[in-house]
């Protein structure tokens, strides 16, 4: 949540940042006018403390003489009423003569100055208030402080005149409240002069007024008055309705003001209870946040705990897999092995014994000294060795291929050269067998290839096509050119095969199957070892068969580029 | 020409023996037979020796891996050498194949399989591979011998005992101080292959051992050769003689 607050803030940053170049002059006037307004509406509310505060803040921001002024009016007003007399007079300085109520600062120093007793200071601001056009507005109240000034200065002629005529101004503008007071200034005036005879009616009328008021203030004041004076006039019994009626006055005002006092105690108590309730409604909104966070961490923590448990559970499962073909794969090669070795080992003794019997022979066509026969016997006897010879071979070589310890090296060689190779060893198979042998490959055949696994391959092929083949059979190799892959072709007039031996000679895997209709050796070894070494060779090898015609065996080589 | 002088290096003397009849059979000479890789490095630097046939266990270690890579590393000391071996073994492979240009020879062999190895390890050894396989050359030239291959086996001719070359098609005739054969190589091939600061061409049809010049007979646009062979000189390669510091 945090992340998402702090994200919101910073595109509201972001915007706020783009807009703020634009409208920056915009802005500080629209922010005058608000700032204004807010300044206003304390005045009215009489929030001085408000404005004494939000002046401050604006008086740094404002440059503008008009605006400066109000403030610095608004500030001093507040001032005063907060009666920080030297502050407001301070703040009542700064504004400029231009400012269009200069009038009413000059009556406010005024005032001042007469709160500060300092009176002849005070008389210099209402005379000079005299030449501002503004002056009949608040001529009678200017009068009467004048008059006051005057009074405390002791001249009391001139208090009498500026009174006397701020009161004829007053009674014309029937204003009851400033009324009682001039009367009650004026009946003092007098009564400081001793002139108790003028002072009493001003008293009365001071005291008839204040009856129709609702000012307890002023009604106490002006009963206490009367009492004063009728105690003075030793009319005791007047006085004392007066002082009771000032007694009733002064406790009504108590009992106001200690209302108000409660009114004021049970408002701090709700805003007390009020803050109290925002206090614990934060608290439970923090306790809420931290809630909330331990939920998403906890959620957070839970997820990754399952997506672990997860990725683990897949990686077990992968391995498993793994560790199950894996384990197929061995059981195959080991039923593969297990029945090679079988039908090797059957194939071996049976062949070694062949040699026996061969060389049991050979030692009777000795003894008898039969050597016609012992040629023969002979020739028969090399015959067996070799392909027993060859099935041990194959069984080596399958054996390096399968550890895969079998070294290769592909380099250039000359089809004719490793073929004449070749044929030098089975030419006396041939001899044998009576088979016809043909080589028809041309002179620098290169190849790529690997030079003994070529053998290998060749030597197989030429034993297969030999045992399937009959005497006077004819077994033909040649070269033939496909697809700049060098074709090598053996090819014999024996036995054939069916389609489906073909297809099963051909399929992937080690398919060890005893020929059906054969005597001689024969596990299916040698053509898969020809297989997976022809595939070693980056060859191919294709069957072209047909029963009783013959057979042809092709190997694909890659040829040498540069031929020569 | 000369017999091809070998070095047979192979523990088991029965082998060795029945390899030398083999190879004696094919008219090269076998100089020495060893037995160990000590006795081995010694022959080879006691006896005149082009070709070497090495077995690559020699009592039971692959010491004949080691002989392989101790010539080869000498400078100038190195001959072709075909590896004897029973079994490809891959660690001894590996190792063998390090010490290239190499070939090899898998017990059992026959005769042509011996053959035909001891032709790769030539040709290979010079960098001239599939010469002898080709149906065009059968002459692998390398600093000091011309190797020839005649019927299955190889000979060897000195290079310094030509006196010229003489170019008929795809055919070289060799006139040597002794005597005169025909090699199968092209004009292009030879020349490439020969030296020529030594073997000067001077004719369409001739390449001359200029260290067989007796003497320039300009008149008649002759050199008299060592031994009273002429040979004639076309105008087109007169400025050969410029070669020659001639005495005035």
């Amino acid at each position: 949540m945090t992340l998402a607050h702090s994200f919101l803030f910073i595109i509201c940053f972001i915007l706020s940042l783009q807009s703020f170049s634009q409208s920056k002059s915009q802005e500080i006037s629209i922010n005058t006018e608000i700032d204004i307004s807010k300044a206003k509406h304390f005045f009215i509310t009489k929030n001085w403390d408000s404005i004494i505060v939000h002046t401050s803040k604006s008086l740094e921001l404002t440059k503008e003489q008009s605006t400066l002024d109000y403030y610095h009016y608004i500030r001093g007003f507040s001032f005063m009423k907060k009666r920080l007399y030297n502050e407001a007079k301070n703040e009542y300085n700064r504004v400029s003569e231009e400012f269009n109520l200069y009038y009413r600062i000059i009556r406010n120093l005024g005032g001042i100055a007469l709160e500060q007793n300092q009176y002849k200071e005070a008389i210099c601001y209402f005379k000079s208030l005299q030449n501002y056009s503004n002056y009949n507005l608040i001529e009678s109240s200017v009068l009467h402080d004048l008059g006051l000034s005057y009074f405390h200065l002791t001249d009391y002629k001139k208090a009498e005149k500026y009174l006397l005529q701020s009161n004829t101004l007053q009674e014309k503008k029937q204003d009851t409240f400033l009324l009682i007071g001039s009367y009650t200034d004026i009946a003092n005036l007098y009564y400081q002069q001793y002139k108790d005879p003028l002072a009493i009616p001003y008293f009365k009328k001071a005291y008839q007024l204040s009856k129709n008021v609702q000012s307890l203030k002023l009604k106490r004041k002006a009963s206490l008055n009367m009492a004063v004076v009728e105690e003075n006039r030793k009319d005791f019994k007047k006085a004392l309705v007066y002082r009771k009626e000032f007694e009733k006055w002064k406790d009504s005002l108590n009992n106001q003001s200690e209302v108000w006092t409660i009114a004021q105690i049970e408002k701090r108590h709700a805003i007390d209870q009020k803050q109290k309730h925002i206090k614990l409604l934060t608290s439970e909104n923090k306790i809420k946040d931290i809630q909330r966070n331990g939920f998403i961490f906890s959620s957070i923590l839970l997820l990754l705990l399952l997506s672990t448990g997860i990725y683990f559970y897949y990686q077990k499962n992968k391995i498993n897999k793994i560790v199950l073909s894996q384990k197929e794969e061995l059981d195959s090669l080991n039923t593969t092995k297990d029945k090679l070795f079988s039908i090797v080992s059957h194939d071996l003794r049976s062949s070694v014994n062949a040699l026996q019997q061969s060389n049991t022979r050979l030692l009777k066509d000795i003894d008898r000294q039969n050597y016609l026969a012992l040629k023969k016997t002979v020739l028969k006897s090399s015959s067996i060795a070799n392909s027993t010879y060859n099935l041990l071979e194959n069984l080596l070589h399958w054996a390096t291929i399968q550890t895969h310890q079998l070294y290769f090296h592909i380099e250039s060689l000359d089809l004719f050269s490793v073929m004449q190779q070749i044929e030098y060893n089975y030419k006396p198979l041939f001899e044998n067998k009576s088979i016809l042998f043909s080589n028809t490959v041309p002179r620098a055949s290169f190849v790529m290839a690997d030079l003994d696994s070529l053998k290998i391959i060749i030597r197989n092929l030429l034993d297969n096509a030999i045992k399937f083949s009959k005497e006077n059979d004819t077994i033909s190799v040649y070269t033939d050119l496909k697809n700049n892959q060098l074709l090598l072709i053996i090819e014999d007039t024996g036995a054939g095969m069916s389609l489906d031996t073909k297809e099963a000679l051909l399929k992937e895997g080690t398919i060890l199957n005893k020929k059906k209709n054969q005597k001689g050796v024969g596990t299916g070894l040698g053509i898969q070892l020809c297989k997976s070494m022809i595939k070693k060779n980056k060859g191919k090898l294709f069957i072209e068969s047909t029963e009783g015609i013959g057979t042809k065996m092709i190997i694909s080589l890659p040829k040498l580029d540069s031929n020569g | 020409m000369d017999k091809i002088n070998i070095l047979i290096i192979e523990d088991t003397s029965e082998e060795a023996l029945a390899l030398k009849e083999v190879l004696e059979e094919n008219n090269y000479h076998v100089v020495a037979i060893a037995s160990s890789y000590q006795e081995a490095l010694t022959l080879f630097y006691q006896l005149p020796i082009d070709l070497i046939i090495i077995d690559v266990f020699l009592n039971g270690n692959p010491d004949g891996v080691t002989f392989a890579e101790t010539i080869s590393i000498t400078p100038n000391a190195s001959k072709p050498f075909v590896f004897l071996t029973s079994s490809k073994d891959r660690q001894i492979f590996e190792r063998a194949k390090l010490t290239n240009p190499f070939s090899f020879l898998l017990k059992p062999f026959n005769e042509l399989e011996v053959l035909y190895a001891l032709e790769m390890a030539v040709e290979k050894f010079h960098g001239q591979s599939n010469t002898f396989s080709s149906k065009d050359q059968d002459t692998v030239i390398s600093q000091e011998y011309l190797f020839i291959k005649k019927k299955n086996a190889l000979k060897k001719v000195e290079l310094s005992s030509i006196m010229y070359i003489e170019v008929d098609d795809r055919y070289c005739h060799i006139v040597t101080e002794k005597e005169k054969f025909i090699i199968q190589i092209s004009l292009g091939k030879i020349s490439n292959l020969l030296d020529n600061q030594v073997f000067i061409r001077t004719h369409r049809k001739y390449i001359v051992n200029s260290n067989a010049i007796e003497q320039i007979v300009l008149a008649d646009n002759l050199l008299l050769l060592k031994g009273n062979h002429t040979v004639t000189f076309s105008g087109r390669y007169k400025d050969l003689i410029k070669n020659f510091n001639i005495l005035k």
